[in-house]
C-alpha cells in the first residue's frame, strides 16, 4: 500500500546542508498498521510527510497504492491525496472559520461527492458529536475538536490514514478514547495506518512499529497483537475535558 | 438536527466557491477586504462625481465672460457653412460687431468710443448691467437697446457732457442715448479694446457706412449649446477657413480665469489620486491578512486533497464575487456621498450644479477591479503554493506573499490608476516618485527610529517596556506598519498644505483692495495730476508706468522671420506681434530676476529685460541684440536679463521692459492700476470729466470671478479631504487588524503569566502612540517635500517651510493610531484569557 526505497531528505539551512533523513526503506501491506517512534527531532513528522505525498524525498522513491509519488506534481499528488489519504495532526487542524459538520463535510465537497451533510452527520453521530455539528471548533474542547477531525478523515472512506501524534495535545485519558475510536473506525474501515507517535503504548497497539533516530530506521518490532495492558489506561482518573 | 440548521442557509447545490465565499464572509474574513473595495469605489465615485459636475458648473459660468459657449472670432463675418450647421444643430446664435470710431454730439464734442453692435439673441451666456445714472448703482438688464437707441459707458457722459434723451452720431446714423452700461460678461480684460463702449444694434449698423472693407471691425459670432454639438459645428469650417478665425472656449475668455480653473482640476485631481493610493494599500493590507489567514486553511485543504488549480479556482471566486459586491455597494455609496455633500454645500453654490455623466460610475467601477487585481490578486494566487507539509510542521516558514509578482502588479496597477486618473504623465510621476521616495526614506528611518526607542525601552517602567519591546520583536511588521500609517498621514497632510497654501496664495494674489481699474493713454504733463487725483480716491494706486506700443523687428542681424524660421516650427512665430512696452530704472514689484542681472540704476548702456517664458518661446538668449519699431524709429538694445511675471496679480505687467537709455527722446504714456470699491464709483465721473482723454478699464468682473471660483474649489476641497480621511482611518484599520493575530497571540500568553488587563490596554496605547507619533513625524518630513515639489512643478507656486505642522503631525498622529488601534483592539483587550487562548489554534 505504502513503500519507500532508499528515501532521504536534505534541507539547506543557514549551515549549509542538513541531513533529516537518509536511508529509509519501509514497505507497509494493505490494512496493515505501522507506528513510527522516536525521539522529538528524530525526524518521524518528515518521513510521515513524505509517506503521504505531502512533500517530495531529496533522492529515493515512495509510493502510494502502487503509484509513485515522486513523478507526480503537487496537482496530481492532490488529487491522489484526496482519492486514497486521509490526515489526522496533533493540533486538529479543523477549519475555524467553519462548524464542525463543514469541517467533516470539506473533503466530500471537494471531491465532488453529493450529500456531504448527511454523510458528515453520520459520521460526527459516528464519533458521538452528533449534537455538536453546529459548533465552532473554538467552542470545542480539544478531545472534542480531535474527534472532529477523526471524523473528517474518515470522511472519503481512505485506504491509507495518516495520523501524526494525534494524542500528543491531549491528556492521557482523552488521548486513550481518541485512540480507541481511531482503531475502532480503522478497523471498521479497513484502512491502513500510518501512525507517529512517542507513545510506546500507542505503538504496541499497531502491528508493526519502526523506530527512528537521528533520521534512520534503527529497529523494528512486531506486535502480535493487542496486548492485555492496555485496558489499564481505564483506572485513569476520567478526562475532564470531554 | 442541529447541524442541520447550520448549513441549513446554504443551499445545498450552491458551488464550492460560493460556498466557501459564504463561510469566509460569515466568519468576518471578507469584511475588511469588501470594506476597503466599498470605500475605494465609494470615494471615487464622489469625488469624480461631484468634480465633474463642479468643473462644467464652473465652465458654465466662466461661459458668461465669453458671452456664450464658443466664439468664432474674426476680421470678417462666420462663414455661411457654420451657420448653416449651427442652424441644423440647434444651437443659439448671436453675433457682435466691434470697432473703434468717433462719437460726435451735437455741441461738436468727441470722443473715441469702442462701438459694439449685438443681435437680438446677445449676449447668450451673462448678462449686461445698467444704471439710472453714470457711476450710479448698476441692475441687472435682460433688454437690449431698441433699434435707433444706443446706450453709452458712464465715462462717456462727462467727457461729451451728455445726458439720457440726448443724441449722438455714429458715422451716418443718429442714435438716441438710452442707457447706461456699466457691465457686459464679454468685456474682459482685453487691453486692445480700451476706449469707452458704446453699445447698439446690428441692425443699425449698415446705416453708419462705417463698416467698409479694410476698415478695422472684429467680428464674433457666439454660439451655446451641447459640448457636442459646439464642436461638431465647428467642424463645418474647412481647414483653409480655420486658420482666418479664433475658436474660443470658456478657458480661453481670461488667462487669469483660465489659470484659476487649471488649479482647481490640479488640486481636486490630486485629492483623487490620493484616495485611489490610500484605498488601494487598505485593499492590499485586507487581501493580506485574508491571504494569511488562509495559509493553514489552504495547508488543510492540500492534505484533503485540493489540487492547486482547484485552490485557485475558488479563490478567484471569492475575489471576483467580493469584487463584484464592493463595486456595487461602493457605486451605490459613492453617489448617495455626492448628494450627501451637495445638500450641505447647496446653500454655498449658487444655482443648479449640471448633473454628471456615467464617466464618474465607470471611473468607480474600473477603479473597484483594478485594485482588486493588482492589489489584492497577488497574495491570494501565492496561496496555491502553500506546501501542505505546512499542515503538520508549524514552523516551516511562511510563504512569503510579497513576492515581485505582488510589488509589480501593485506598482502597474498604480500606474494605470494615476495615468488614467490623472490623464497626465508628468502628475503620475511626480505622485509615483514622491511616493517612493517616501517609501524608502520613511522605511530607512522608521528602522532608525525603532533602534532608538529600544535603547529607550531599557530605562523605561513597565508599560513602557512591554510596548517598546512588542514594536520591536515585530519589527518589520512595525516598520511596514509606520509605513502605512506614515504614508496616509502623509497624504492627508499634502493636501491639507496643498489646500491651505493654494488658497492663502490665491487670496494674497487677490486680496480684497486688489487694483479693480487700469487706467491708460496718460500723457506725460498728466502723470503727476493723474497721481494726485487718484490718491484721493484711492486708497491704493500702483506706480505710473510709461507704456510705449512698439514690436520686434530684429534679432541679432537677422529680421524677425529669419529668425524664426532658422528656429523651426518648434517655437512660436509671433515674435514679432505689437506689444506694450516700458522702461524702468528698477524692476517692478512682484517680478523676480531668473537669469541674468537687473540693470545698475542710471545706467547709460541700451538693455532689455525679458519675460521668461517668452524669452524661451522665441528662442532668445541672454545677450542678444533686439531690434525694436516704436512708432517707425527703430532703436536696439542687448537682453540683460529674463524676469518670472506673476500674470494673476491683476497690477500692470510687461513682457519687455527696457533701461531708460533706450528710450531717450520717444513719446511715451503712462499706464497705472488703483483700486475703487464698487460703491465709490461714482467719483470716477469727476476723474474723468478732468482728464477726458484717459482711459479707465474696470477689471472687476474678471477678478469676482476667480474669486467665486476660490470659493467654490474650496467647497469640493472639503469633500475631498474628508473622503481622503475616511480612506486613510481604513488603511489604519486594516493594518492594525493585520497585525491583531500576533497581538492576540501574545496578549493571550501575558494574560496568562498574569498580566492585567490595563497592563496590556496601557502597553498597546503606548506601542500605538509611539508608532503613531514616529508615523507622524515621518509624515509631515515626507509631506513637506512632496508639497515643495509640487508648487513648484504643477501649481507654479513658491514653497515655504510650515513650522507648526512639524509638531502638530506627530502629535495627531499618535492621537488619530491610538484611536483607530485601541477601536480596532478593544475586543482583544476585553477578552478574558481562556478565551483568548483557545483563538490561539
Ligand atoms: N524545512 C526544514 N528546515 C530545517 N530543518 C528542518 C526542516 N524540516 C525539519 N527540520 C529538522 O529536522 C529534524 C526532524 O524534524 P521532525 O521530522 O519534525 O522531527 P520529529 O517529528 O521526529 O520531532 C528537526 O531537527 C527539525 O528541526
Ligand atoms: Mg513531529
Amino acid at each position: 500500500m505504502v513503500s519507500a526505497s532508499n528515501v532521504a531528505k536534505k534541507v539547506q539551512t543557514a549551515a549549509g546542508s542538513l541531513t533529516i533523513l537518509q536511508n529509509v526503506n519501509i514497505a507497509i501491506a494493505a490494512g496493515e498498521s505501522l507506528a513510527v517512534v522516536g525521539a522529538s527531532g528524530s525526524g518521524k513528522t518528515t518521513l510521515l510527510g513524505i509517506l503521504a505525498g505531502l512533500d517530495l524525498p531529496s533522492s529515493g522513491d515512495v509510493a502510494l497504492a502502487g503509484e509513485s509519488l515522486t513523478h507526480l506534481d503537487e496537482e496530481a499528488r492532490a488529487l491522489l491525496r484526496g482519492r486514497l489519504v486521509g490526515f489526522v495532526f496533533q493540533n486538529f487542524q479543523l477549519l475555524g472559520s467553519l462548524t464542525a459538520a463543514e469541517n467533516v463535510m470539506l473533503p466530500i465537497e471537494l471531491r465532488g461527492d453529493g450529500d456531504a451533510l448527511h454523510r458528515a452527520e453520520e459520521l460526527l453521530a459516528r464519533v458521538g458529536l452528533s449534537e455538536r455539528g453546529h459548533h465552532y471548533p473554538r467552542q470545542l474542547s480539544g478531545g472534542e475538536q480531535q474527534r472532529v477531525a477523526i471524523a473528517r478523515a474518515f470522511a472519503c472512506r481512505p485506504q491509507v490514514l495518516f495520523a501524526d501524534e494525534p494524542t500528543g495535545n491531549l491528556d492521557t485519558a482523552t488521548g486513550e478514547r481518541i485512540t480507541e475510536l481511531l482503531f475502532e473506525l480503522n478497523a471498521d474501515y479497513g484502512t491502513t495506518l500510518v501512525l507517529v507517535t512517542h507513545d510506546s503504548r500507542l505503538a504496541k497497539r499497531c502491528t508493526r512499529s519502526i523506530t527512528i533516530d537521528t533520521g534512520q530506521i534503527v529497529a523494528e518490532t512486531l506486535h502480535a497483537s493487542m496486548s492485555d495492558d492496555d485496558s489499564a489506561g481505564s483506572d485513569r482518573p476520567a478526562g475532564s475535558e470531554l | 438536527m442541529a447541524t442541520a440548521d447550520a448549513v441549513a442557509k446554504v443551499p445545498r447545490r450552491m458551488p464550492l466557491a460560493l460556498r466557501l465565499a459564504w463561510r469566509d464572509w460569515r466568519s468576518g474574513e471578507l469584511r475588511l477586504l469588501l470594506g476597503a473595495i466599498v470605500v475605494a469605489v465609494a470615494s471615487v465615485t464622489a469625488i469624480s462625481l461631484f468634480v465633474d459636475r463642479l468643473q462644467s458648473a464652473l465652465i458654465e459660468q466662466s461661459a458668461t465672460f465669453l458671452a456664450a459657449d464658443r466664439v468664432l472670432s474674426g476680421s470678417t463675418p462666420a462663414p455661411v457653412e457654420l451657420r448653416d450647421r449651427a442652424t441644423n444643430l440647434g444651437l443659439q446664435q448671436a453675433e457682435t460687431v466691434t470697432f473703434a470710431t468717433m462719437l460726435y454730439t451735437g455741441e461738436d464734442k468727441n470722443l473715441l468710443a469702442s462701438v459694439k453692435a449685438v443681435s437680438e439673441a446677445y449676449p447668450l451666456r451673462g448678462v449686461l448691467r445698467v444704471s439710472a445714472e453714470p457711476f450710479g448703482p448698476d441692475t441687472v438688464s435682460s433688454d437690449l437697446p431698441l433699434p435707433g437707441e444706443v446706450w453709452l459707458d458712464p465715462r462717456l457722459f462727462p467727457a461729451l457732457a451728455l445726458e439720457l434723451g440726448d443724441t449722438v452720431e455714429i458715422g451716418f446714423k443718429q442714435l438716441r442715448v438710452s442707457g447706461i452700461l456699466t457691465r457686459e460678461p464679454d468685456r474682459g480684460g482685453s487691453f486692445t479694446d480700451l476706449a469707452p463702449r458704446a453699445l447698439m444694434r446690428i441692425n443699425d449698423l449698415a446705416a453708419t457706412k462705417i463698416i467698409q472693407p479694410g476698415s478695422r471691425v472684429s467680428f464674433r459670432y457666439l454660439l451655446r449649446g451641447d459640448e457636442g454639438d459646439l464642436e461638431s459645428a465647428y467642424e463645418a469650417l474647412a481647414e483653409g477657413e480655420r486658420s482666418r478665425y479664433r475658436w474660443l472656449g470658456a478657458r480661453d475668455s481670461s488667462a487669469a480665469i483660465g489659470n484659476a480653473l487649471e488649479r482647481a482640476e490640479s488640486f481636486l485631481l490630486l485629492g483623487g489620486l490620493l484616495a485611489v493610493l490610500l484605498a488601494g494599500v487598505a485593499v492590499a493590507l485586507a487581501a493580506h491578512r485574508y491571504a494569511r489567514r488562509h495559509f493553514d486553511h489552504v495547508g488543510v485543504l492540500k492534505t484533503l486533497g485540493a489540487t492547486p488549480r482547484v485552490i485557485l479556482q475558488n479563490f478567484l471566486g471569492v475575489l471576483m464575487l467580493v469584487g463584484a459586491l464592493g463595486v456595487l455597494f461602493g457605486l451605490l455609496v459613492g453617489n448617495l456621498l455626492q448628494q450627501l455633500v451637495l445638500l450641505y454645500v447647496n446653500d454655498l453654490i449658487p444655482g443648479e450644479l449640471p448633473s454628471a455623466g456615467l464617466r464618474p460610475y465607470l471611473l468607480g467601477a474600473v477603479t473597484g477591479f483594478i485594485c482588486l487585481f493588482s492589489f489584492a490578486l497577488p497574495p491570494l494566487l501565492a496561496l496555491r503554493h502553500i506546501s501542505p507539509m505546512r499542515v503538520i510542521r508549524r514552523d516551516l516558514v511562511e510563504g512569503d506573499l510579497a513576492g515581485m509578482l505582488t510589488y509589480g502588479s501593485a506598482l502597474v496597477g498604480t500606474i494605470v490608476l494615476l495615468l488614467w486618473y490623472s490623464g497626465s504623465v508628468v502628475l503620475t510621476l511626480y505622485t509615483l516618485g514622491a511616493v517612493s521616495a517616501v517609501v524608502i526614506l520613511f522605511a530607512a528611518a522608521a528602522w532608525l527610529a525603532l533602534s532608538g526607542t529600544g535603547a529607550l525601552g531599557m530605562q523605561a517602567g513597565s508599560f513602557w517596556r512591554l510596548a517598546l519591546a512588542g514594536i520591536k520583536r515585530r519589527s518589520r511588521a512595525s516598520i511596514a506598519q509606520m509605513l502605512i500609517f506614515g504614508l496616509a498621514i502623509m497624504l492627508l497632510l499634502i493636501l491639507v498644505l496643498v489646500r491651505t497654501s493654494l488658497l492663502s496664495e490665491w487670496r494674497e494674489q487677490l486680496p480684497d483692495d486688489v487694483p479693480n481699474h487700469f487706467v491708460m493713454n496718460v500723457t506725460p504733463d498728466e502723470v503727476e495730476s493723474v497721481r494726485v487725483k487718484l490718491e484721493r480716491i484711492s486708497d491704493r494706486v500702483g506706480e505710473l508706468f510709461p507704456m510705449i506700443r512698439g514690436r520686434i523687428v530684429g534679432v541679432n542681424g537677422m529680421t524677425t522671420d529669419e529668425w524664426s524660421a532658422q528656429l523651426g516650427n518648434l517655437f512660436d512665430n509671433d515674435i514679432d506681434n505689437e506689444r506694450n512696452l516700458t522702461y524702468s530704472d528698477q524692476m517692478p514689484g512682484e517680478n523676480v530676476v531668473t537669469q541674468g542681472e537687473w540693470w545698475a540704476q542710471g545706467t547709460a548702456e541700451k538693455l532689455i529685460s525679458l519675460e521668461d517664458d517668452y524669452a524661451i518661446r522665441h528662442g532668445l538668449s541672454i545677450g542678444d541684440q533686439l531690434e525694436i519699431d516704436i512708432a517707425g524709429a527703430v532703436v536696439s538694445g542687448r537682453v540683460s536679463n529674463f524676469r518670472r511675471v506673476d500674470w494673476d496679480s491683476m497690477r500692470p505687467n510687461f513682457f519687455v521692459i527696457f533701461s531708460p537709455a533706450m528710450l531717450e527722446g520717444m513719446p511715451t504714456t503712462f499706464m497705472t492700476s488703483f483700486h475703487l470699491p464698487r460703491e465709490e464709483q461714482r467719483e470716477l465721473n469727476g476723474f474723468m470729466r478732468q482728464f477726458p482723454t484717459v482711459s479707465v478699464i474696470p477689471m472687476e468682473d474678471i477678478i469676482e470671478q476667480v474669486q467665486d471660483i476660490v470659493d467654490r474649489v474650496t467647497q469640493a476641497i472639503e469633500l475631498v479631504l474628508a473622503l481622503v480621511l475616511v480612506s486613510g482611518c481604513l488603511v489604519l484599520l486594516a493594518s492594525i487588524q493585520s497585525s491583531r493575530d500576533e497581538r492576540l497571540a501574545e496578549h493571550g500568553l501575558l494574560r496568562a503569566l498574569g498580566a492585567t488587563r490595563s497592563l496590556i490596554a496601557g502597553s498597546l496605547s503606548v506601542e500605538f502612540l509611539t508608532l503613531g507619533a514616529l508615523s507622524g513625524l515621518l509624515a509631515v518630513a515626507g509631506a513637506e517635500l512632496a508639497v515643495a515639489l509640487l508648487q513648484v512643478q504643477v501649481f507654479e507656486l513658491t514653497p515655504r517651510l510650515h513650522g507648526w505642522y512639524w509638531l502638530f503631525t506627530p502629535l495627531a498622529g499618535a492621537l488619530l493610531v491610538l484611536a483607530v488601534g485601541l477601536a480596532g483592539s478593544r475586543s482583544l483587550i476585553a477578552s478574558p484569557p481562556m478565551r483568548v487562548l483557545r483563538n490561539l489554534d
